[in-house]
């Protein structure tokens, strides 16, 4: 596995939770870089050149948000968010910010781990992700614009296929509303969230066996959506 | 009684004055000067019913000078020929004084019969916080500290398998606990105002499959029936906290039934709302019990060992009507509990058709 010595920095002032994730981390191969304040945690990302970054939200010293911009300014690694907070806004406004994805305290590691891996093999692929999604009860060729459902060919609208290319973009990791409306509505529907609402609801009924519990179109409420493809 | 209340009562006084003034004049011709005077006591004693002693003394002052003036002979002035309209203005000036300070009473009676009985509702509040924090927080914070002492301590001479075990247990009380503080956090957060909802367009069944997703683990010792139809109207809310409210129904169902009964999980669209339904076929709560559910720190009276705050119910009912919503509980013919709640449905916003590709 490539990703598997992977460098991963740990930007936490808590030194229990930082004690833990360097356990669980290091258990999976990764080797961890710990900073224990937000400052701190910007210049280590520099020195360190992680493969990938951590960022608890509740810093003493900076807002995370801050140590987000500031390794977005000359990074483009993926960037994790733990986040204490119940609140969507701050994971929204983290991830706007250019982080890629967040776990919510309290987590299990299992999750935490899923994360990483998925943030990870994103950076690897560059973005890139395959053209053909094979989901439970469907096939869809992103390139090639068809769709199978039971060996049946089935129509996707060219919105439902460009919202499904953003999510596959980014797969396994959440995409904000915004992103999404930006990009497959065009800047001037950010707004119009009930586009999003309707859209996701036909793509479910047309690609998930069953619409009402989805295993791949996933929502994160008051967030955005995330494909999951089986790993 | 405040500054301003003082001010009208003032005005009272001179309004009320006048107003018996000119009810005297049209009673002169014909009745007695006593019968005038009862008019003005009138006055006095309606003023020092609503108001405080200064303004009913000073109503009780006027009534007299002007009484005495208009209409006590001589007229015009303020002599008095007759010794016994001396007398009425004494009892006059008693009445208001006497009315104002048993009126002045009352009010401190209830203002303090008020406050005790916000004092009692804090007290009992906090003593059933107390409560349950002993109960909901010691039993797991003891679970942690003993496992994980057995993990720090004895760890070498665990087979794999106990030690698995004790590690698994400290993680789910530890996220028991946790959500219970959540919990108590948020409570507070809706008592005192400070939650905002944020309000967008969402579709139920999302929220729905995103709290069946998050509480699988929870909701695995149970069968759950889902009847939540695709294509319901959206629902202009704050999703997050509809998600909390709807999870905190099905947790209650989880956590108050017996394993391996139904619960079953209904939306449907009513009469311009949108009713969503958690069954539980957990043999019913007694009639005196559905709405004391939704009270806070409040458990099934007949189950007090089983863990949770009583909260998840309270808060569900606090964040619903945050969104002009109802919840409560019925009973269900097949003998268990329906806990219901309502969004109203506002016209849903248009958008754009598409074609399909060919």
């Amino acid at each position: 596995m490539a990703e598997a010595r992977a460098t991963i920095l740990v930007v936490e002032d808590e030194p229990e939770i930082r004690r833990f994730l360097r356990s669980s981390l290091g258990a999976e191969g990764y080797r961890v870089v710990e900073s224990a304040s937000g400052r701190r945690g910007s210049i280590d990302a520099q020195t360190h050149k992680p493969d990938m970054a951590i960022v608890d939200l509740g810093l003493p010293d900076v807002d995370g948000t801050e140590v987000i911009r500031h390794i977005r300014s000359w990074s483009a690694m993926p960037i994790l968010v733990l986040s204490a907070r119940t609140h969507e806004k701050s994971k929204v406004g983290a991830l706007d910010a250019g982080a890629d994805d967040y776990v919510t305290k309290p987590f299990g590691v299992g999750e935490l781990l899923a994360r990483v891996r998925a943030a990870l093999r994103h950076a690897v692929r560059g973005g890139s992700g395959g053209t053909v999604l094979e989901l439970e009860a469907a096939t869809v060729d992103l390139e090639r614009r068809r769709a199978t459902r039971g060996g049946e060919e089935i129509r996707l609208t060219p919105i439902e296929y460009r919202l499904l290319a953003c999510l596959a973009k980014h797969d396994g990791m959440v995409v904000t509303q915004r992103h999404l409306l930006a990009e497959v509505w065009g800047p001037t529907h950010v707004e119009d969230t009930h586009y999003l609402r309707i859209y996701m609801k036909q793509l479910r009924e047309k690609l998930e066996r069953d619409p009402v519990q989805p295993r791949h179109l996933i929502t994160e409420t008051g967030v955005g959506y995330r494909l999951m493809l089986d790993e | 009684m405040d500054a301003k209340g003082n001010w009208a009562g003032y005005a009272w006084a001179v309004g009320a004055t006048g107003a018996c003034t000119l009810a005297g004049f049209a009673m002169a011709p014909r009745f007695d000067l006593v019968n005038i005077a009862m008019v003005y006591l009138l006055a006095v004693v309606f003023v020092a019913l609503r108001y405080s002693r200064g303004p009913a003394v000073a109503t009780a002052l006027l009534c007299v000078a002007t009484f005495d003036f208009t209409f006590v002979p001589p007229a015009g002035t303020f002599t008095v020929e007759d010794v016994q309209y001396v007398f009425t203005f004494a009892i006059m000036l008693a009445v208001g004084l006497v009315i104002s300070r048993l009126t002045e009473d009352a009010r401190a009676q209830a203002r303090e019969q008020a406050r005790l009985e916000i004092a009692a509702e804090t007290e009992r509040i906090r003593s059933a916080l107390l409560a349950s924090i002993s109960h909901d927080l010691r039993t797991p914070l003891a679970v942690v500290s003993g496992a994980s002492s057995s993990l720090a301590e004895g760890g070498e001479r665990l087979s794999g398998e106990e030690r698995t075990a004790l590690a698994r247990s400290v993680f789910e009380n530890a996220r028991e606990m946790s959500e219970h503080v959540a919990k108590v956090l948020q409570m507070t957060r809706l008592e005192t105002k400070a939650i905002e909802p944020d309000r967008d367009w969402a579709a139920l069944p999302e929220i729905a499959a995103s709290v069946l997703r998050r509480l699988s683990e929870r909701l695995a010792s149970h069968r759950l029936l889902v009847e939540v139809p695709h294509d319901l109207p959206l629902v202009r809310v704050d999703a997050a906290l509809i998600e909390q409210a709807l999870a905190n129904l099905l947790e209650n169902a989880a956590r108050h039934t017996p394993p391996g009964t139904v619960v079953r999980l209904r939306a449907q669209p009513r009469g311009g709302e949108l009713v969503v339904s958690v069954e539980d076929y957990g043999g019913g709560l007694p009639d005196a019990e559905l709405e004391r559910v939704f009270a806070k720190f409040q458990r099934g009276a007949t189950e007090p060992s089983v863990s949770g705050m009583g909260l998840g119910l309270s808060i569900c009912r606090a964040i619903v009507s945050l969104h002009g919503g109802r919840a409560w509980a019925e009973r269900i013919p097949e003998g268990g509990t329906a806990f219901r709640f309502t969004l109203p449905l506002e016209p849903a916003p248009s958008m754009p058709a598409e074609a399909t590709v060919p």
